[in-house]
């Protein structure tokens, strides 16, 4: 398996089927003298940003604190996880995890109450 | 020991330095294979041939090279110990160029 | 004959995100500045939009993934994110000129300004998102942009010289002001080639849950409804052409619109244009706000759908909602929605690469598309677009600076 052509960037789904994000992120565990491990993958607006430039990632954390928000992004051990084809599985339920944080907010904050929501 | 974590997607696209110094190419993927529940990384992909095959163009990219004149073999396959990755955003070679393997065609199953 | 009534939908709902207030000025600016030499760029248009439709279609029933999906996974982060920079800002632009031409229609209707109508144009357009289904908005609101037909009629019934149009489908050179006719026929292009098309036709399709049984649908719908939508465009500069030409009037202001059709009509002209103008642009406001919500949700991998309950997907709603309140402050400061949408289309015209340079890798992708790849034709005709693109991007802001006029 191809980590950047067959997971980084896909669809992440539960086991439930319900979208819960992309996989932003993966990281390897380095040891010496042993082959890279892959340990987890990563979700998160900040992996997004450090992607693009350090500088915006740092930015974006700070931003984060300014505001009582955890920057720290998600992760999901290896272990948990189904590459499939152009799709990624987790073995987590979603609405339990920090993926779903802003979502679950939005509904019973704002969203849920607007009357036909 | 603490164990050093590596970000894959901040390795993307880094440059490979060999022995002399010498840029070989950007780091496009990086293979795994599957052992005892566990994926371990087998190798590095490095150049445009694995770029072109992540966005699944490689015919078109191997067309596009050859039409600008660009060398035959545009990719090598790094083997997990012939990298140094203790510095991410600076790769480099453990070992001589001609020790890799170039990429080749057969090598992508579609 | 389930088939034949699902294909006639379908084709009517194509055509409901093409026309639409870009389209309908930059034609009437054509026939009024250039006569009937600018047909040839509406053609060139509705080829290209041809194709890159019936390819997003074929992309999303064959693969199950839209646009947006694929190119998040295939090109990554970091270009998605050029991407959604590029389309957001200008789909955003386009959705305020639509929401203008929803509240110029209101003007002309009700003589009040059209900033006031801003507001209630917007929240029309929002309780319309949020209250309805994919299928009421699509089917809905299309069937209603039926008025529109009454622009073809006119066209036929004002009998212009059929030789001149037919030669107008055929490039020429300009006859005078050629910085100025380059700058029509880029924004033609634009307006004809809009990317919130192909992106939205392709969410589309996953909502409306299409398969491998739909490829052969998908390519009469594309090609049907992009055919239509360019013959009332075309008609619109006809009647242009016809009206405005001869007197040597500019296309400059919107309440000029009304005079496309009273010549031929009389009273009645002035509301089948004030109901054409209104309905094709609050179509095209919403299929835009929910590009813009269906792009985002997609590129973060969040749910979303409009067959769904606003709660069970609220980040996409309040992407949506949001994008609604800003669409209408642009119309609400008041800025000249004929001006507007001139601008917009020229910046859709420059910001084509971006989003067409991805089909060519997309449509050969086996692991999405198997056996429906593109053919070496089709494949030729994407490079050609791509070209074009590329050209457009280099000219449109110099010609509109130099010859938007």
């Amino acid at each position: 398996m191809d980590l950047v052509r067959d997971c980084l960037d896909k669809q992440l789904e539960d086991g439930n089927k319900r979208r819960m994000g992309r996989v932003d992120g993966i990281i390897l565990e380095l040891e010496p003298d042993r082959p890279p491990r892959v340990a987890y993958i990563e979700l998160g607006v900040k992996t997004l940003m450090d992607r693009m430039s350090t500088r915006l990632g740092n930015a974006t954390a700070r931003l984060f604190k300014r505001f009582n928000v955890d920057p720290e992004p998600y992760r999901i051990p290896w272990g948990k996880l189904h590459v499939g084809l152009n799709k990624v599985t987790a073995d987590v339920e979603a609405e339990k995890t920090p993926a779903l944080e802003w979502e679950l907010w939005l509904r019973k904050k704002v969203i849920g109450r607007i009357p036909g929501a | 020991m603490s164990k050093q974590l590596i970000h894959v997607q901040l390795l993307l696209g880094e440059k490979v330095f060999a022995l002399n110094g010498q840029p070989i190419g950007r780091l496009e993927d990086i293979r795994t294979e599957k052992d005892r529940g566990h994926f371990y990384v087998s190798e590095f992909l490095v150049g445009s041939y694995a770029m072109f095959e992540r966005l699944a163009a490689l015919k078109m990219g191997r067309m596009l090279l050859g039409v600008f004149g660009a060398k035959k073999n545009e990719g090598y396959r790094i083997r997990w110990d012939q990298i140094d990755l203790s510095d991410p955003h600076h790769p480099r070679l453990l070992c001589e160029v001609d020790e890799l393997l170039p990429l080749k065609r057969e090598q992508y199953p579609s | 004959m389930k088939k034949i009534v699902e294909i006639a939908l379908g084709i009517v709902t194509s055509v409901g995100g093409f026309l639409e207030i870009g389209s309908i000025t930059t034609a009437a600016q054509a026939g009024a500045d250039f006569s009937f030499q600018l047909i040839w760029a509406i053609v060139l248009g509705g080829i290209c939009i041809i194709f890159l439709v019936e390819q997003a279609g074929r992309f999303a029933a064959v693969s199950g993934r839209t646009l947006p999906d694929a190119i998040r996974e295939r090109f990554g982060s970091n270009y998605f994110a050029l991407l959604y920079l590029v389309l957001g800002l200008v789909s955003l632009l386009v959705l305020a000129a639509e929401i203008g031409g929803v509240c110029i229609a209101l003007e002309l209707a009700t003589g009040i300004g059209f900033q006031w109508w801003a507001v209630p144009a917007a929240l029309l357009i929002w309780l319309v998102i949020w209250k309805g289904t994919f299928g009421v908005i699509e089917k809905g609101v299309s069937m209603l942009g039926l008025v529109t037909l009454c622009l073809v009629v006119g066209a036929i019934v004002i009998n212009p010289p059929w030789s001149q149009v037919v030669k107008g489908a055929l490039p020429s050179l300009p006859q005078h002001d050629a910085t100025h006719y380059w700058f029509v026929a880029v924004s033609i292009l634009g307006a004809t080639i809009s990317p919130y098309l192909y992106f939205f036709y392709s969410s589309g399709a996953i909502e409306d849950e299409w398969n491998e049984g739909y490829v052969g649908i998908n390519r009469v719908i594309a090609t049907g409804g992009m055919t239509f939508g360019s013959v009332i465009s075309i008609a619109v500069l006809i009647l242009a052409a016809m009206i405005f030409a001869p007197q040597g009037m500019k296309m400059d202001h919107y309440t000029q619109l009304p005079q496309l059709l009273t010549p031929v009509f009389g009273y009645w002209g002035f509301w089948l244009i004030v109901a054409s103008v209104g309905i094709a642009c609050l179509g095209a406001a919403m299929e835009i706000t929910l590009e813009i919500a269906y792009l985002t949700a997609q590129g973060f991998g969040w749910n979303w759908s409009e067959n769904q309950h606003p709660s069970a997907e609220a980040r996409f709603s309040a992407v949506y909602t949001i994008t609604i309140i800003l669409g209408a402050l642009l119309t609400v400061t008041g800025i000249d929605p004929l001006k507007l949408t001139i601008f917009s289309m020229a910046l859709t015209a420059a910001s084509l690469p971006v989003s067409i340079v991805p089909f060519l890798f997309l449509m050969n992708d086996y692991s999405y598309v198997r056996v429906y790849r593109n053919s070496w034709f089709s494949n030729a005709v994407v490079i050609v677009v791509i070209t074009l693109a590329f050209v457009l991007a280099a000219v449109a802001i110099p010609l509109q600076i130099f010859g938007g006029g």
